[in-house]
């Protein structure tokens, strides 16, 4: 590995700092997992990393806040913690489910939410330094390579998909994220922190140069009945091959509003906002799901290796929605006090 | 110019300082400096184990080389450095971490127990002595990490359910695949049967591995945990293009970087790496380099840091050339020839034809055939992705090397190398105490062996050569992939009336082992021709992985085997029982046949005939069906040593085995013991060092068992009749005595072959395109069985493996670039514990009076029958046939849609 310095920072604005003085060559980290690999693999090569771990304690970047309107989840709160929360596993279980599935148990030990949400594409050409756009290429590899695992939506001129679990529950609960950066802190809606690489190719989201996800907020939401539902490849230690985070808010059975997000099939978490509007005010019912899923992949286009994900993505989005609908799962709306 | 920083005044030599010299406060703030001259350090308190330590670390530094490197603490084993396998899992204030992907200066103030840390004051903990009597270390480079993972989950829910125990020990690979073992041992589940059906007072008794305990308190050496003073460390610069030329190699900035003793290039080292290519001359730096992997250089430098740097340095000036990857298409006029000569590798008598095996006339039976099926099959490169990445450690005193290395023959490697040396044989000593698995690709010696041993010559000190995962991948070897083209014609009753393969295997630019397509021969039939040719390409070298050539081609063959059943409205195994070989090659009689007895009595374990229903006449999104499929590996005898010494009443048994994570050396003590009248308790092994150990086969063809154990029984004769003759010295206790044996022992013009009759039932998800195995039964002959315990553990290992065979693994080219995409236990999708079902295991033991007590072979037929049990299962249950590998979702749902 090449020469890096640690740097252990007193505060959020102390971080920021850190990183602004780096000019470039320094690097925030949180748990390790995503960066460490890229710096031994000569896909990153900070000078300087910024330890977030070393603020656990700080400005409330490792705690998990439940409250009546809304459940705020510091930055450097781990997968393992936040999976296992029993508030956040009432209340919200997508958000508890994405993170469980995500890796393996010692990643999900160190990996932070932040980390998760902004972990860089594990398409294999970028993983392997091809000199695609991500790199300062001209090209993506995959669109006419091995494409069996990137995007059939929003893929030009890059086909990565988004690779965490974490950011489709997050965009479906209409979670808003906190970034500070060296011009103070701004608050941008989940949706809209990613972005499609015809915007930027050489990111998957709006963190400007030394920025930092500080934490998430997720609204209360009465009624709220949610899953996150992930298919993978081998059984554990893969990113979804695609996955679809669901969050209903139920009133007598009835959808009163959708959260439908998609994960693994573009490169940003794919919100179907027509299915989202398929399913307002109605009850979910065989002949609904299955509309739902028809609906999910429209507008899809497909690579030559990945034309199996349009009907995946269909049949994932039907079942998983109708065995929500039918879970009997507790919409606890209320915290206790 | 450096910001202040104490780490400026901190001496960079010692790397740990004694635990008073410095406190532990943390570094300033404001560490911004330029890395350029010094790499930054820290002083870091830690708690390891108990015992406060405090420690200056290179920032840089992972936790997993602060433990193993500067604090000796072996025990965490490293094999793949990137958070992908678990092999260096450690507890981190309570929590399992992967220690490779921490940085050591994080664990500042923190507590860290590895493996050292279970035992108490040498007292195992509960969960090691259950891995101990469950025998859940195979090669044990993984326990260590299986250990730590298993301890959180105890101590999270003290008893937990399987499901539990598999998701807390998801991430930790095992190559082995002993997944059934280690979650019974957590779960305090013991061993069912550990008996074989006609146990002798040793022999035929399930036994605890001799060195178990060394596999799972980490005390077991392997070459990675050597460490001699003054030992430098070196790094491959490798090929990034499949096909080039080197124009131009300017390695002048790398030596002159400091810390850097040696560097080897084409330029300066054209020794030859003969086991490498039986055909062509392999250098160890190859110009042209003709696969994304090839060896370009080579370095050793103070540390793995600086050698990394030092690659880094070396500018190389490629000219590509064209490439092919496909083996049919190598073979197209006007392809790129990869080697002198042409892309056909040659036969053994010279010829650039492929290999021809005939009877009969296939024309003649095809016009006899009522049903004629005709079918391809590919399969694909397949990783032997072993935990222990290949590893050597070389030191000269003189002219006389020593050679530590994980290889599966120390014998063969001690010959190959001092051939490849120039040297005499006894001038190398090849040592290898324990290895992390092989599968075939640790065979004899590797280019990593004589490129340490050639740094280590020119650097004047001892070198340790460490392959990356990905080094290991793509620099070693995989399994090789087939193209089969198949026509097979049977009579209206099933009697198969002609076999016609024409199969294409891709080797790889070189060919370093055999390349054939094996299965035909399971079958009788009069009129079979077989064509296979082994195809030189510019993928990743293609060599000997578990049952070599049998598992593709059994697939293949098992599958046309099905289809020809199927559209004969005959069930299979009813069509097995009747075309089932009598002799091999329907001509060499079997010293012992019970591949009829492992189909019906596997069948009626399974309940077969209830089950088995016509393919595809299932409905609904989820399609169970159920497929079984067979397969034979050689067991032939030959020549192996041993050397038993009775001294003090102790029998000591040198034989030059390594165990490769079969228990060989438990197996060898048992059946030393047995042909003793003695205890187990009273053998004590001596192994794995040509200084201390006779001649031995290798464990390469599952030979170790019948050849050394012949050599060791032979051996007991003499030793008793010393006994005998020197009866009246005194008690045994006071005489010394030696006796060797070297047997060529011979099969008397028979073939001598283990069975096996697998299998499954599966769930296909029609929807969503995945595979489940819900059942497997493996019901095999190998003989007699020398340790039921230890060989479950090999049939549910090589069973497991071949899950993954069939349904994940393959290393994918990018075509247009030539260069592989995911090499690594992510990319391949390496079966875990979540993927892992439970293998039933079933042995039928008859005596053929050949083996020693009748023993055959286990390592490699367990995998032989699975990817085909597993493809005939997924046709029953669906009534489509997958004909290319991995059984992946993409090609479910294609073959589904």
């Amino acid at each position: 590995m090449r020469p890096l310095a640690n740097a252990n920072p007193e505060s959020l604005a102390d971080a920021v700092e850190r990183l602004e003085r780096g000019g470039g060559r320094a690097a925030a980290i949180g748990g390790g997992s995503d960066l460490l690999g890229m710096i031994k693999d000569d896909l990153a090569s900070p000078d300087v990393l910024v330890s977030l771990r070393a603020l656990a304690a700080s400005d409330g970047l490792d705690a998990i806040v439940p409250g009546p309107a809304e459940l705020r989840v510091g930055g450097l709160v781990t997968l393992a913690r936040l999976s296992a929360h029993p508030e956040v596993a009432s209340r919200y279980r997508v958000l508890a489910e994405a993170a469980g599935s995500a890796a393996t148990p010692q990643i999900r030990n160190v990996a932070t939410l932040a980390g998760n949400l902004c972990q860089r594409p594990w398409c294999w050409y970028f993983r392997q330094n091809f000199p695609c756009y991500k790199h300062g290429g001209n090209r993506c590899f995959s669109r006419t390579g091995e494409n069996q695992f990137n995007a059939i939506f929003g893929g030009a001129p890059s086909y990565i998909v988004h690779p965490s679990d974490a950011a489709p529950a997050l965009v479906a609960l209409d979670a808003r994220f906190r970034l500070v950066g060296p011009g103070g802190e701004r608050v941008v809606p989940a949706g809209a922190f990613f972005t499609l690489p015809r915007v930027d190719v050489t990111r998957e989201n709006v963190l400007e140069p030394n920025e930092i996800l500080a934490d998430v907020t997720v609204p209360a939401a009465p009624g709220l009945r949610s899953t996150y539902a992930k298919v993978l490849d081998r059984e554990a230690w893969t990113h979804a091959v695609v996955s679809v985070a669901l969050a209903l808010q139920l009133e007598d059975d009835r959808v009163r509003r959708a959260g439908v997000v998609l994960g693994g099939v573009a490169p940003v978490p794919w919100r179907v906002a027509a299915v989202e509007d398929l399913l307002a005010g109605r009850a979910v019912t065989e002949s609904l799901a299955a509309e739902a899923g028809r609906l999910a992949v429209d507008g899809a286009r497909p690579l030559p290796k990945n034309r199996y994900k349009v009907p995946l993505v269909e049949n994932l989005v039907r079942r998983t929605l109708l065995s929500l609908a039918g879970s009997g799962q507790d919409p606890r709306q209320e915290l206790a006090p | 110019m450096k910001s202040v920083s104490r780490r400026t005044f901190l001496k960079s030599s010692a790397a740990v300082t004694a635990a008073t010299t410095l406190p532990s406060a943390r570094a300033p703030l404001g560490a911004q400096s330029s890395p350029a001259d010094s790499p930054p350090r820290s002083t870091i308190t830690l708690t390891v184990n108990g015992v406060r330590r405090t420690v200056e670390v290179e920032d840089r530094w992972t936790l997993a080389e602060l433990i193993r490197d500067h604090l000796d603490l072996t025990g965490t084993k490293i094999g793949c450095d990137r958070g992908e396998c678990g092999a260096c899992t450690v507890h981190l204030d309570g929590d399992p971490v992967y220690s490779c992907s921490q940085l050591a200066v994080w664990a500042d103030g923190r507590a860290v127990s590895t493996v050292e840390g279970l035992a108490d004051s040498g007292r195992l903990d509960p969960l090691q002595e259950a891995f101990v009597a469950g025998d859940g270390p195979q090669c044990g480079f993984c326990t260590s990490g299986q250990l730590m993972a298993a301890r959180a989950v105890v101590a999270a829910t003290p008893n937990p359910t399987e499901e539990e125990v598999r998701e807390g020990m998801a991430g930790n690979i095992c190559r082995c695949s002993n997944y059934n073992r280690y979650v019974a041992a957590v779960l305090g589940r013991p061993p069912e049967r550990a008996t074989a059906r006609d146990p002798l007072s040793v022999v035929g008794q399930g036994r605890p591995r001799i060195d178990a305990v060394e596999r799972v308190t980490g005390a077991a050496r392997y070459t990675g945990d050597v460490k001699l003073p003054g030992m430098a460390y070196a790094r491959v610069l490798r090929s990034p293009h499949p096909h080039a030329r080197i124009a131009a190699i300017d390695t002048r900035r790398a030596r002159e970087m400091p810390g850097v003793y040696a560097v080897l290039t084409r330029e300066n080292c054209d020794t030859v790496w003969r086991s490498g290519d039986r055909q062509n001359p392999r250098y160890l730096f190859n110009n042209p380099v003709r696969f994304v992997g090839d060896p370009v250089a080579a370095v050793a430098a103070v540390d793995r840091h600086a050698a990394e740097a030092a690659l880094q340095a070396i500018e190389v000036g490629y000219e590509p050339l064209d490439f092919v990857l496909d083996p049919e298409e190598a073979l197209q006029p006007g392809a790129v020839e990869i080697q002198p000569g042409g892309n056909l590798s040659r036969r053994r008598d010279g010829e650039a034809l492929p290999d021809v095996y005939q009877r009969g006339d296939v024309e003649t039976g095809f016009d006899a055939a009522d049903v004629v099926v005709e079918e391809t099959y590919v399969s694909k490169h397949h990783s032997n992705a072993q935990m222990e990445p290949r590893s050597a450690v070389a030191h000269w005193e003189g002219d006389r090397l020593t050679l530590w290395t994980p290889t599966q023959g120390i014998s063969n490697c001690r010959r190959d190398m001092a051939g490849d040396l120039g040297l005499p044989p006894e001038q190398v000593r090849v040592v290898c105490e324990y290895m992390g698995g092989g599968f075939g690709n640790k065979n004899q010696c590797q280019d990593a062996d004589l490129i340490a041993a050639l740094l280590a010559r020119e650097a004047g000190r001892p070198v340790k050569l460490e392959l990356t995962r990905k080094d290991d991948f793509l620099g070693v070897h995989g399994r090789w992939p087939t193209v089969q083209h198949y026509k097979a014609g049977a009579a209206r009753d099933g009697t198969l009336q002609a076999i016609r393969l024409r199969g294409y295997s891709g080797m790889g630019p070189h060919r370093k082992s055999g390349g054939g397509i094996a299965g035909i021969e399971l079958f009788r039939c009069p009129n079979v021709r077989r064509e296979v040719s082994p195809v030189y390409t510019n993928m990743t070298v293609a060599a000997n992985f578990r049952g070599p050539a049998y598992p593709q081609g059994v697939w293949g063959i098992e599958s046309v085997m099905d289809q020809v059943a199927h559209e004969l409205s005959i069930d299979p195994v009813d069509f097995h029982l009747r075309n089932l070989t009598r002799a091999f090659n329907d001509e060499t009689p079997y010293t012992s046949w019970a591949l009829r007895e492992c189909l019906t009595e596997g069948a009626d374990r399974f309940g077969w005939a209830a089950r088995w229903r016509r393919a595809g006449t299932r409905a609904g999104p989820l399609r169970r069906g159920v497929g079984m499929a067979i397969g034979m590996f050689a067991a032939r005898l030959g020549r192996s040593s041993a050397v038993l010494r009775l001294e003090g009443g102790r029998l000591f048994l040198h034989v030059g085995v390594t165990d490769i994570g079969t228990a060989a050396k438990t197996a060898m003590a048992q059946l030393a013991a047995e042909a003793m009248g003695m205890d187990l308790a009273d053998v004590t092994v001596v192994w794995g060092d040509t200084d201390r150990c006779p001649y031995s086969v290798g464990e390469s063809g599952s030979r170790t068992t019948t050849h050394t154990g012949h050599a060791i029984l032979e051996a007991a004769e003499d030793l008793k009749r010393q006994m005998a003759a020197t009866d009246g010295d005194g008690p045994i206790e006071s005489r010394t005595l030696i006796a060797q044996a070297t047997p060529e022992p011979v099969l008397d013009g028979l073939a001598r072959y283990a069975s096996a009759a697998h299998f499954t039932e599966v769930e296909v998800d029609t929807e969503l395109g995945g595979i489940r195995v819900l059942e497997y039964l493996a019901m095999h002959e190998s003989g007699r069985i020398v340790n039921p315990l230890t060989a479950e553990s090999q049939v549910k290992g090589g069973v497991t493996m071949g899950i993954g065979m069939a349904l994940h693994e393959e290393l994918i080219y990018d075509r247009l670039t030539g260069i592989p995409v995911n090499p690594g236990y992510y990319g391949a999708r390496v079966m875990t514990h979540l993927d892992a079902p439970e293998i039933e295991v079933r042995f039928i033991e008859p005596d053929d009076a050949y083996g020693p007590y009748g023993a055959k072979n286990v390592g490699e037929p367990p995998i032989i029958p699975v990817v085909a049990a597993i493809g005939n299962a997924v046709f029953n249950a669906t009534g489509r046939r997958i004909r290319e590998l991995p059984m992946t979702r993409d090609r479910v749902l294609e073959a589904l849609a």
